[in-house]
């Protein structure tokens, strides 16, 4: 299962992973479930290697405006606690991986 | 109203799904508009037996064709779908319900991008195709939502709950009428004009349009044509794959009982003679499920 994070847990998740990928979503936004069975494989890809997480920006809107989230979903990319990367719309894993620079 | 199946688009497989099912004697109601398929504009000429033939002909053909076998056309555009007890509902544009024991998907694949300067690249930083999806985000914000059809009236109506001002740019009156007043009295501001180009530094600033006109917002909501497929799929509980397409078997079913799909939608080669052949046993799949009920 993929870590749901909220206002409480989400900067030691950014700080506890070297690399950090956060699904910014919404129950209400298709594009959004159907990235969800994605993130749940990426994760399994990347076990040890990434923290991969969810976080529900209609219950967190604070970090959603932090990180200037306009569109989900969004693939927030952090590493060492440094947002290195946004990536905006529903895409393939391949593609994820790619931007992620797996291959 | 209520149909032993629902045909969703008029494109070559919906019409034809339309004319075998009704020749199987099933009730069958037709959703959506022959201008948005892909054939309309286009002229056919790998089509057995045709040699050169405009596509509005062909389509136009068709829906008499598929009259004549009792097949009723709507007119209208479906705006949300649901499964409830064995049938499938449907919201249509203006309003009203339509309820079937069977469905054939046969919208085509939606073209969602304007193809504007500035619209790649200020994608997730104020251009957005979902105002569902990011309405929440433009509390007391300035936007623009961009579209003739329903989808984008009632989108800019959403937006006006949302945002500071909404406007709303169109060039052509192709919404329910009920629902583009409904998005004018709740407030957006109607403009009448193609888009040119979305500009700002790093972050959505103005829209401007083909006279020059230029309305400064923080966001643009670009709302074309239809309800998508993958959208109509999703609320009838496909999973669609992540081109928007819908997988479909031999018999064309789904991965729903009940819900069927032919065309486009199933993937390529786009071509009008894969999409009869498929319509064709889309509607038999659909005629014969919903005898099954009875």
């Amino acid at each position: 299962m993929v870590t749901e994070l909220n206002e409480s847990n989400f900067d030691s998740f950014v700080d506890e992973n070297s690399l950090a990928i956060i699904d910014c979503w919404a129950p209400w936004c298709g594009p959004c479930r159907r990235m969800g069975p994605i993130i749940e494989e990426l994760a399994e890809d990347l076990k040890g290697r990434a923290g991969v997480a969810k976080l529900n920006t209609d219950e967190n809107q604070g970090i959603a405006v932090r990180f200037n989230i306009n569109a989900i979903p969004t693939i927030l990319v952090f590493r060492d606690s440094v947002l290195v990367d946004t990536l905006v719309g529903l895409r393939p894993k391949e593609d994820l991986l790619a931007a992620l620079g797996f291959r | 109203m209520e149909a032993d199946v629902l045909v969703i688009g008029c494109g070559p497989a919906g019409l034809q799904a339309a004319i075998h099912a009704s020749r199987k004697k099933a009730s069958v109601l037709v959703a959506g508009k022959a201008a948005s398929s892909g054939a309309y504009g286009a002229r056919i000429e790998n089509y057995l037996g045709v040699p050169s033939r405009p596509g509005e002909e062909i389509l136009a053909d068709g829906r008499a064709q598929a009259e004549s076998f009792g097949a009723r056309f709507l007119d209208m555009n479906v705006m949300s779908a649901s499964a409830l007890d064995g049938r499938f509902v449907f919201g249509m544009e203006d309003g009203s319900e339509v309820s079937a024991k069977a469905v054939v998907l046969a919208t085509g694949i939606a073209r969602r991008l304007l193809g504007i300067p500035g619209e790649k690249a200020l994608t997730g930083k104020g251009v957005s195709y979902c105002a569902v999806c990011d309405c929440n985000f433009y509390k007391g914000r300035r936007v623009a939502v961009v579209g003739n059809d329903s989808e984008a009236a009632a989108s800019a109506r959403l937006m006006t709950s949302y945002a500071s001002e909404t406007h709303w740019v169109r060039w052509e009156d192709a919404a329910d009428e009920g629902l583009a007043s409904k998005a004018l009295e709740a407030g957006a501001v109607p403009h009448a004009g193609r888009p040119k180009a979305i500009e700002g530094d790093g972050k959505v600033e103005r829209l401007v349009l083909e006279d020059g006109a230029e309305i400064q917002v923080d966001g643009v909501f670009i709302e074309l044509g239809a309800r998508s497929s993958a959208d109509l799929a999703m609320d009838l509980g496909i999973m669609p794959e992540i081109d928007d397409t819908v997988k479909a078997g031999q018999d064309c079913s789904t991965e729903v009982p009940g819900v069927f799909a032919c065309g486009d939608v199933t993937g390529r080669p786009w071509q009008v003679a894969k999409a009869v052949g498929q319509g064709c046993v889309a509607g038999m799949s659909a005629a014969d499920f919903a005898r099954r009920l009875e």
